[in-house]
């Protein structure tokens, strides 16, 4: 056999199982585009810090100064500052995601490996941006004498793998769609403004049920506002908001409501009102998620093996 | 499967595309046009096809642009799902089908390593410790820390290459990574496919570079419209796709590009390649008889006489030789009229030339000016095969020798070096 050069090719290296050959693949992709996001751009990763200051900023200025907007404790600031964080991730988690399979089109065309890989990669990309920025809420609130803690700190694990789950549910949905319906994007961006609004990042569920008293209070009927019962429900069923609320009553402040004030005891407030009796509906939010979670997988590997083609 | 010594074996295997007709598939279309079914074209990209792969075959998949060879190396790599029939596989396949496979332009040569080396199935530890390998292999030592965007497109496949051949499965899918380099990178996938051949790994390669298939593969399958028309020795299957698509000869077209200038005075015509017999072959073996003919048609009265000169190159381009047609000969072909031609043959009674892929230019020149009137660059490719496989670029036909001294030297007792000397007969050879 003739060996003219290759007394100078490398022996080839072991190739890793399939399990540790996935989980690389995962990392490194997030890597990369973690360093991508960032690429071309002055400031960087800073942007990443920026952003969701400025919007605090923005927020602040309109709801504090000139709406007087509070809900009376002295934690609102650094609690809207939680929640603009928290707001930042699951938009931009489920923005890239969405994007991750139509934008990888060339590797998806020409390697093999499982396409959640992609969604997996951009989604943990977010996160990791997400767990920085709420080490900094973290270090601001202890600076500012913001912060209560207590034990209940640890609980902020299960909420964050909750609030995950959540956007990578809803990750795996839209970018599977968004592969052949690019209308998606549209429609998710309509929609993202609605769950702004809907998740409390700005005010808590208190905030609202006290203007609910004060609306029911001042003459009104349930009669006449039922579509506020309405939505106070529906608000109460977001598990983004839920998640919200938690993560400030864990990290925070234990006067933020917790899930079963937010769902049952506020409920039950507002139950005064509505002759509605809903015994199911503390695991609402968690059903909500696990619901989300299935549907997004199911969709997700319907749709997966014919990526290639319809990329 | 049953068979251990089966690494592929694909049964009644079928793939249909659907290609809608209008291309507005958006979701209010649907929505609007739920009821009336989207028109489709169907593309029917393979049918019915079957055969195995043996662990350690080296098979070749030829066939015109569309013939569905991409399309079942990817349906072999999982990447598309096949419509009917069924896919086995037996052993680590390699997960990726060309070169550069998730290089990021915006990534430096650093970053696209771990990236592109993940895809391959590279730990990150293995991949820290071959990185210096890497880098060198590819000669891009001072660029290690540069974005991808700012290298050339051969340092890009460079670096693509000497990642790949890192990467170690029992089966291999490459399409046409033959396409995309230049001389010598071509040879250093030759010297890849040896490496692979040896090791006994499982290849299969779509490729238009018919003289690889020819003298790599053990076995070639031949589509056409995504039906299995041949399968079977390369040498059968090559000629028959030749003769399908009107190739007169092996021709290279896949080669690098003829290129072509000069007065056109006097034109040559139809280069070829002969064996001792008068028949067409590219594929000369070394040691034996090769004849390079070409026809030459004069289209202007004003030409005198004319010289010829021919010049053999190696594929990377190193010229060979220069042969210029001897002066007793001119007078055979100068002085004649428009319209006027003839045959120039040159004749190498014993090729010198070792395992490799070579080409031939041809110059038409006038005889006092050296006027170019036609000159060919590429005019022909060969790939030259040494049955032998010995190394280097000629066989110089050397003759070697052992003279024993006559008086034993005196050396010291333990050391008797002038034993052996006989039987290392060929020095300089490795054994690996």
């Amino acid at each position: 056999m003739s060996a003219t050069a290759d007394v100078r090719l490398p022996a080839a290296a072991p190739q890793l199982d399939t399990f540790r050959h996935y989980r690389q693949l995962t990392v490194e992709l997030a890597i990369s585009q973690f360093k991508l996001r960032y690429t071309q751009s002055v400031l960087g990763y800073l942007w990443s810090l920026l952003k969701p200051a400025m919007v605090f900023a923005i927020t602040y200025f309109i709801f504090v100064d000139l709406f007087r907007i509070n809900d009376g404790t002295k934690f609102y600031g650094i609690q809207l500052l939680l929640g603009i964080v928290i707001w930042t991730f699951f938009s931009e988690c489920t923005a890239s995601s969405m994007a991750s399979i139509a934008s990888n089109g060339g590797l998806i065309r020409k390697a093999y490996f499982p396409r959640s890989i992609l969604v997996i990669a951009a989604s943990l990309s977010s996160l990791f941006t997400f767990l920085i920025n709420l080490v900094i809420v973290f270090v601001i609130a202890v600076a500012l004498h913001q912060i209560d803690i207590g034990l209940r700190i640890f609980l902020v694990i299960p909420l964050l793998l909750e609030l995950y789950l959540l956007a990578f549910g809803i990750s795996l949905f839209l970018s599977a769609l968004f592969v052949q319906f690019h209308d998606v994007s549209h429609l998710w961006e309509v929609l993202m403004q609605l769950l702004f609004y809907g998740s409390g990042v700005m005010f808590s569920l208190t905030y609202v049920l006290q203007r609910l008293h004060l609306a029911l209070g001042v003459g009104q009927t349930k009669e006449q506002t039922p579509h506020l019962l309405w939505i106070v429900q529906l608000m109460a069923a977001n598990p983004i908001m839920q998640t919200i609320e938690d993560l400030r009553h864990a990290l925070l402040t234990p006067q933020a409501p917790w899930t079963e004030l937010v769902v049952s005891g506020h409920l039950a407030a507002v139950k005064q009102y509505a002759a509605v009796d809903v015994p199911w509906e503390v695991p609402i939010p968690f059903l909500a998620v696990a619901l989300v979670v299935t549907v997004g997988a199911l969709t997700f590997r319907a749709r997966a093996r014919n990526f290639a083609e319809n990329l | 499967m049953a068979d251990r010594d089966l690494a592929i074996r694909v049964e009644h295997l079928s793939k249909r595309f659907r290609i809608p007709l209008d291309r507005s598939a958006t979701l209010k279309h649907r929505l609007t046009h739920w009821r009336s079914a989207t028109r489709y074209r169907i593309l029917q990209a393979l049918v019915d096809v079957s055969f195995d792969v043996r662990a350690g075959e080296f098979i070749g998949i030829i066939g015109h642009n569309g013939s569905g060879k991409s399309t079942l190396l990817k349906i072999l790599s999982r990447i598309y799902q096949p419509n009917a029939g069924v896919v086995a596989i037996q052993g680590k396949v390699s997960p990726f089908l060309e070169l550069g496979v998730g290089f990021n332009p915006e990534l430096t040569a650093r970053d696209n390593i771990f990236l592109s080396g993940a895809i391959l199935g590279l730990s990150r530890a293995e991949l820290h410790r071959r990185l210096e390998d890497i880098i060198g292999f590819a000669e891009l030592e001072q660029f290690v820390d540069h974005k991808l965007k700012n290298f050339s497109s051969g340092m890009q496949v460079r670096l693509a290459f000497s990642l790949a051949i890192q990467a170690h499965a029992d089966i291999l899918m490459m399409d046409e990574v033959l396409a995309v380099g230049d001389a010598p990178f071509q040879q250093k996938c030759f010297d890849v496919f040896n490496r692979y051949k040896r090791e006994g790994r499982t290849v299969v390669l779509v490729t238009h570079e018919l003289s690889a298939v020819t003298t790599y593969c053990d076995r070639a399958l031949l589509l056409d419209h995504g039906r299995l028309v041949a399968d079977g020795d390369t040498a059968d299957v090559t000629a028959q796709y030749r003769h399908a698509i009107g190739m007169a000869a092996d021709g290279g077209r896949a080669d690098a590009e003829m290129e072509r200038w000069g007065s056109r005075d006097v034109v040559v015509t139809g280069i070829r390649m002969l064996d001792e017999r008068g028949v067409e072959d590219t594929n000369p073996a070394t040691g034996g008889f090769v004849r390079i003919e070409f026809g030459y048609v004069i289209q202007n009265d004003v030409v005198a006489d004319f010289s010829c000169v021919l010049w053999l190159m190696r594929g990377d381009g190193v010229m060979i030789s220069e042969s210029n047609l001897p002066v007793s000969q001119y007078a055979q072909v100068g002085e004649s009229q428009r319209g006027a031609g003839g045959t120039i043959r040159f004749d190498i009674p014993q090729l010198t030339l070792l395992d490799g892929a070579y080409s031939i230019d041809v110059e038409l020149q006038g005889r006092r000016d050296r006027a170019v009137f036609d000159h060919l660059k590429n005019g022909l490719h060969f790939r030259v095969i040494d049955r032998r496989e010995r190394r280097g670029v000629i066989e110089p036909g050397g003759a070697w020798s052992v003279v024993p001294a006559e008086q034993p030297a005196d050396v010291p007792e333990p050391l008797a070096s002038t034993r052996r000397a006989g039987r290392d007969e060929r020095p300089g050879r490795r054994r690996s």
